[in-house]
């Protein structure tokens, strides 16, 4: 584990337009003289942390609290307003269920699709690919469209896929939300298996328990604001004290 | 711009696996698979011949030098490179919004999305180049010498597609009327080029109505400032007369190639990353 870090994150803040009423067709544009009416929702405001290399983080907080969005915004799939983002070697995400697998082309495509996606050529993609269908328990299913698979199968390829490409850097959406007992298991086994061979783990999750088990630190962030960054007990501690108090 | 242009390139992999993915996703579960590549022009060529040839009786247009005499070929040699042009133009414009689930959930540069769009639909409209190449040979044009011309025209002209398709994609995430819109102007902007009809027509018309009064611009002036006149009279200079087409000419289209690719390459690129959140 060497000092520099894997993920930094400065003073990002993200907002977003809640459109009432919003310009999108020509004549909207040219009634209203391109005025559109808005107002700004702010998602993130002035984040900073540091994720160290091989270190696990997990992200916490209510539902709207900007977890998802700081996940989106280290994988670079939206751009801060103001702040910045650095990462080192190769990300790889799973956000929310499937990770841009397309609907019509087959399981067996779709890994070849994600693998160069990240970066992988062919050779390499064969070489891994027995590892992927096997981990996802998809054997009779590989040549099918995966807009036919189970959701179960669906995450299980995707989860499968993603961490099969050996990421630097692996961001996890609520993964261990879906698929059944045995293949969370499967997935936790893995997970635990990568972050000893030195990957760096963001995750968001709403499983407390699994979150201080399996993560160094937490962060907590509640409506778009880091409220507590630290040790994972500790910030899980504080978080549902808060929300019991609350409640 | 010089880390971009790094990143674009460190993505070949994935331009290369989305135009497999297009290409082998097009004709899927069709019978006739990539033969229906072929049908498009072919029911154009017919349709047209019967119309203008048949009903209409248009006297055919002789090559000069080639001494080609078929109205159907005459045709064919403006009719497909226009089709490139719209298809390419449309299909790029398309793409981001049927990509959404790759734009959502990984990152990768945007633009290499609408650069997939074009190169499948060049591959897919190769199939309708043979067609104009073996019809061409049979009928005897000696376009080969030249042949290199052409692959350069049709070059410029996905060029000048592929920035008009990037821009234009970048305004249809913004105004979701753009590709509907852009339906309606294709058609115009068809017939406002000499595709069906030739330039001497617009030309012989031109010159009995004499320019516009009191200055010297004339309605072939204002004709020739669609660009698409000068790739199809280029192209067809080449595959259909068999000449070389005019400096004019072959200088219109690279110069709007060249305007069309930085202006639709930087638009874009200011949007890239922000993508996501138009979808």
């Amino acid at each position: 584990m060497s000092g520099e870090p894997s993920v930094v994150v400065e003073h990002v803040s993200k907002n977003f337009r809640q459109f009432s009423e919003r310009n999108q067709t020509l004549k909207s544009a040219v009634m209203r003289g391109r005025v559109s009416r808005y107002r700004t929702f702010a998602a993130l405001t002035d984040v900073s942390l540091r994720v160290r290399e091989g270190e696990t983080v997990g992200l916490i907080g209510g539902n709207g609290s900007g977890k998802s969005t700081l996940l989106k915004c280290i994988a670079r799939i939206l751009q801060p307003d103001s702040g910045t983002i650095r990462t080192r070697g190769r990300i790889s995400a799973l956000l929310e269920v499937g990770s841009g697998f397309h609907p019509e082309l087959t399981g067996r495509e779709n890994v070849y699709l994600s693998g160069a996606i990240h970066g992988l050529n062919r050779a390499k993609v064969s070489s891994l690919f027995d590892e992927i269908v096997a981990f996802a328990g998809v054997d009779d299913f590989i040549d099918e469209p995966v807009k036919n698979y189970s959701s179960g199968m669906y995450v299980r390829l995707g989860f499968s896929t993603a961490v099969a490409v050996r990421p630097d850097v692996l961001l996890a959406d609520e993964i261990l939300a879906v698929g059944d007992v045995d293949f969370q298991a499967r997935c936790l086994a893995r997970i635990e298996e990568m972050r000893r061979q030195g990957t760096t783990i963001v995750l968001v999750s709403h499983d407390l328990h699994n979150v201080a088990q399996f993560c160094s630190r937490a962060a907590w962030l509640d409506h778009g604001r880091l409220v507590e960054f630290g040790e994972s007990r500790k910030v899980v501690a504080s978080y549902s004290n808060s929300y019991r108090a609350g409640a | 711009m010089k880390q971009y242009l790094r990143e674009l390139h460190g993505s070949r992999l994935i331009l290369s696996a989305l135009v497999s993915r297009d290409i082998s996703g097009k004709y899927r579960r069709t019978f006739l698979g990539q033969l229906w590549s072929f049908a498009n022009p072919l029911t154009q060529m017919l349709v047209y011949t019967f119309v203008f040839s048949f009903v209409f009786q248009v006297k055919s247009m002789k090559g000069d030098p080639s001494g080609l005499d078929s109205f159907a070929l005459y045709l064919l040699c403006g009719l497909i490179p226009w089709t490139l042009f719209q298809s390419s133009v449309m299909g790029a414009i398309a793409s981001p919004l049927a990509n959404v689930n790759l734009i959502t959930k990984v990152y990768f540069p945007r633009m290499i999305i609408p650069m997939a769009s074009l190169v499948s639909t060049l591959y897919n409209s190769g199939f309708e180049f043979l067609v104009l190449i073996v019809a061409l040979a049979l009928a005897g044009s000696m376009f080969w010498p030249l042949l290199p011309v052409a692959l350069v025209i049709i070059f410029l002209l996905v060029s000048f597609a592929g920035g008009l398709g990037l821009l234009l994609s970048i305004l249809n995430l913004q105004f979701r009327d753009t590709e509907y819109l852009l339906g309606i102007l294709f058609q115009v902007w068809m017939w406002l080029s000499p595709i069906i009809y030739p330039i001497s027509l617009v030309a012989n018309r031109s010159a009995e109505l004499g320019p516009i009064p009191g200055t010297g611009i004339t309605l072939l002036d204002i004709y020739s400032l669609n660009p698409i006149v000068h790739f199809v009279t280029a192209f067809r200079n080449v595959m259909y007369d068999n000449r070389m087409p005019s400096a004019i000419d072959l200088g219109m289209c690279a110069l709007w190639a060249l305007v069309s690719l930085v202006v639709g390459f930087l638009t874009f690129r200011r949007m890239d990353s922000r993508l996501a959140e138009f979808l």
